[in-house]
C-alpha cells in the first residue's frame, strides 16, 4: 500500500483504491488522465467510481492533452498545514481541460485541482493568477516517488475574458 | 407538507455558553443544552422520549447523553453531518413521531469547535495519514472549509462583480446585531474598514472578518406535535415547512457541473415555499448561514430573496440590518454570537417569534421591549410572525425552515 509524502503530508493510496491509484501512476510516468465512462464515453475528473451521467461503474484511464484553462483560483494567504507554511502566498486552480468543455450541458466542463507553479516549481507569482488564462500540466517530483500533476502558464492567448482580483 | 403543515412545532430550545475554552467535555455540554431545552420547554425527563444529534466524528453520541439525563428513548439517532443538518433533523424529528415511533424529540449539537477539533483543519481533522477522496485535494494544500467552497466564491466575484466591501456589509450587520446579544461571543460592532483591514485568509474572497468563530458550545430543541404543546411552558412555534439535506448535482465535486456559482437553494427554495405555502414577502426575519460572509450572499441570491446577481445589493440595502424589512441573523450568528453547525440561527428564530429575545432590554424578561436597535440596547423584530431559515453544508447542500408563531 503506498504512503505518499508531499510537504509533510502523507497520503495513503491503498492498491484496492482503484478511483486513485491510477492518477498517480499515470503522473510518474508523466501522463494525465481522467477516467472514461466505458457506457456513454463521457470523461469525468472526479474520483468516483460510477458515471453521473447514465451511470455505468465501468471505467477506463485515458489520457488528455493537459492542456486548460483556469475557471477559477484561491491564493492561499494562510494555511494551517505546517509544511505550507513557508509556500504561502500559494495558488490553487480550478483548471478547465480543453476535453469536454461545456458537455455534456452547457456550463459543465472537465475540471480539475492542482496548484499554479511556475518554471522551477515554486508558487506563481499572485499578480500573474487570472480566471481565463491558458495552463498546462506538467508533473511535480516530490518524496520518494511520488509525481504530482501540476499546472503551469502556457503563455497560449487566451480564449475567452480574463480576470484578476489583482488591478 | 400535506396534513403535516402546522402539525408539529419547536416547544423547547436552549444552549451553553459560547466560550472558547469550555474546559469540560461535548458530553457535559449536550446533557446541558438538553436540559436547558428541556426546562424552556416544561418537560421532564421521562417527557423526552426522542433524541436526534448531528456530529462530525467531534462529539458525545446520544448513547451517553440520553442515560445522563434519564431519558429512556422510544427513538434515537445519531447522524454524521455539519452545516444544514439542524433543519434536515427536525424533518426527521416529525418523521419518526409520525411514524408512531415516538412522542417528543430532542436535537442536539455538541462540539468543543474551538479547543478541540476546529473546523478549520486541526486535530482530528488534520489526522494523517489523508486517504480517500482528500488525496485528491490535500497535496495541493487544500483541507479548510472555506478553500472547499473558494472556488465558488472567486468565479461568482468574476461573473457578478462582487467586491470585498459588499461582503463586509454582511459582517457589520451581524456584528450590530450580536451588539445586542449578551450571549454572542463577539460583542463588538466592526466597521467595512475593520474587516478589509483584517487580514487575508483566502484571496479574493475570504479576509480573516469574513470567517465565522470557531467556537465551544452545545445547542438543543425539541420538537412535538402541536396537540402535545398545548400544555406545555411556552407559545408553540409552527413548522410550516422543512427541506433537507437538498443537494445540487456532483456532491462534493461538484465543480464538474455548471453553473459553479449556484447553490443547493436553487433546487431547495421552490419547494420550501411550496410546501410552507407562502411567498418571500411574508418572512419577517431570516437565518442565512454565515460560515463566511460569501455563504450568506449565495443563499440570498439563489433562495430567492433577489435575482442572481443582485446579492450584493440586497447585502448593502440595509434590508438585512436590525430595523430593515427582514433583519437576518439577529443574535450575530456564526459570523459573531457563535460557530454551532447552525442550530443557534433556529433558536435565535425561535425566539423571535415567540417575542422572548434575551436582549439588553430593562423588561426582557417579560417580553417588552424597546426597538431601539443601537448598541447595547434591543434585538426583537417587531410583530414577526414568520421566519426562514436556510442552512448551508457545502455549495452543493443544504436545508431549510420555516416557522410561524
Amino acid at each position: 500500500m503506498p504512503v505518499y509524502e508531499h510537504r509533510g503530508q502523507q497520503m495513503s493510496v491503498p492498491d484496492q483504491d482503484l478511483e486513485y491509484t491510477g492518477y498517480f501512476d499515470a503522473a510518474k510516468e508523466g501522463r494525465l488522465v481522467v477516467k472514461k465512462c466505458q457506457g456513454c464515453g463521457l470523461l469525468r475528473g472526479e474520483p468516483g467510481p460510477a458515471c453521473p451521467w447514465c451511470p455505468s461503474q465501468e471505467w477506463e484511464w485515458q489520457d488528455v492533452s493537459g492542456k486548460g484553462t483556469i475557471y477559477s483560483y484561491q491564493i492561499v494567504a494562510h494555511t494551517v498545514i505546517p509544511g505550507f507554511k513557508d509556500w504561502a502566498p500559494f495558488a490553487i486552480v480550478l483548471v478547465e481541460l480543453d476535453e469536454q468543455s461545456g458537455k455534456p450541458e452547457p456550463g459543465d466542463g472537465l475540471r480539475i485541482t492542482a496548484n499554479l507553479v511556475d518554471s522551477n516549481m515554486d508558487a506563481e507569482k499572485e499578480e500573474n493568477v487570472a480566471i481565463g488564462k491558458r495552463v498546462e500540466v506538467v508533473f511535480q517530483k516530490s518524496e520518494g516517488d511520488f509525481v504530482l500533476p501540476q499546472f503551469k502558464l502556457s503563455g497560449e492567448a487566451p480564449q475567452g475574458p480574463v480576470w484578476s482580483h489583482v488591478t | 407538507m400535506g396534513n403535516l403543515k402546522g402539525k408539529y412545532c419547536i416547544v423547547g430550545v436552549g444552549e451553553t455558553p459560547f466560550t472558547r475554552g469550555s474546559g469540560r467535555t461535548t458530553r457535559a455540554m449536550g446533557a446541558e443544552a438538553i436540559r436547558h431545552a428541556m426546562d424552556d420547554a416544561g418537560l421532564n425527563s421521562q417527557q423526552v422520549d426522542g433524541i436526534l444529534s448531528y456530529h462530525g466524528g467531534d462529539s458525545t453520541p446520544a448513547t451517553s447523553i440520553m442515560y445522563d439525563l434519564g431519558i429512556r428513548p422510544n427513538f434515537y439517532m445519531d447522524c454524521s453531518g455539519g452545516g444544514s443538518s439542524t433543519e434536515a433533523l427536525v424533518g426527521l424529528a416529525m418523521g419518526a413521531i409520525e411514524a408512531g415511533m415516538c412522542d417528543t424529540v430532542a436535537v442536539y449539537r455538541s462540539m468543543n469547535g474551538y479547543s478541540q477539533i476546529r473546523i478549520g483543519g486541526t486535530g482530528v481533522r488534520a489526522a494523517q495519514p489523508v486517504s480517500g477522496a482528500d488525496v485528491m485535494l490535500r497535496p495541493y494544500g487544500l483541507i479548510s472549509a472555506v478553500q472547499r467552497f473558494a472556488f465558488t466564491f472567486t468565479r461568482h466575484m468574476m461573473e457578478y462583480g462582487v467586491t470585498s466591501s459588499d461582503l463586509a456589509h454582511i459582517k457589520v450587520a451581524h456584528s450590530n446585531h450580536a451588539s445586542n446579544n449578551p450571549k454572542a461571543l463577539m460583542k463588538q460592532r466592526v466597521t467595512v474598514d475593520d474587516v478589509l483591514n483584517s487580514r487575508w485568509i483566502i484571496r479574493p474572497c475570504a479576509h480573516l472578518l469574513d470567517c465565522c468563530l470557531e467556537t465551544d458550545n452545545a445547542t438543543c430543541l425539541i420538537v412535538t406535535t402541536t396537540e402535545r404543546a398545548k400544555d406545555l411552558r411556552q407559545r408553540p412555534i409552527q413548522i410550516l415547512g422543512v427541506q433537507g439535506r437538498g443537494t445540487k448535482p456532483g456532491g462534493d465535486f461538484h465543480y464538474q457541473h455548471g453553473p459553479i456559482t449556484r447553490v443547493a437553494g436553487h433546487y431547495i427554495g421552490p419547494r420550501i415555499f411550496e410546501q410552507a405555502g407562502i411567498t418571500h414577502d411574508e418572512v419577517d426575519v431570516t437565518g442565512c448561514y454565515d460560515a463566511f460572509t460569501y455563504t450568506a450572499l449565495l443563499q440570498f441570491e439563489d433562495y430567492g430573496w433577489c435575482k442572481k446577481g443582485e446579492g450584493k445589493d440586497y447585502v448593502t440595502s440595509g434590508i438585512i440590518n436590525l430595523g430593515g424589512k427582514r433583519p437576518n441573523n439577529t443574535s450575530g450568528g456564526h459570523l459573531c454570537e457563535g460557530y454551532t453547525h447552525g442550530m443557534n440561527m433556529v433558536i435565535e428564530n425561535v425566539r423571535q417569534l415567540r417575542g422572548t429575545i434575551d436582549d439588553y432590554c430593562p423588561q426582557a424578561e417579560e417580553g417588552i421591549h424597546t426597538y431601539d436597535y443601537s448598541e447595547g440596547k434591543c434585538r426583537q423584530v417587531k410583530d414577526a410572525e414568520t421566519s426562514m431559515n436556510m442552512g448551508w453544508g457545502t455549495p452543493a447542500v443544504g436545508s431549510a425552515l420555516i416557522l410561524r408563531k
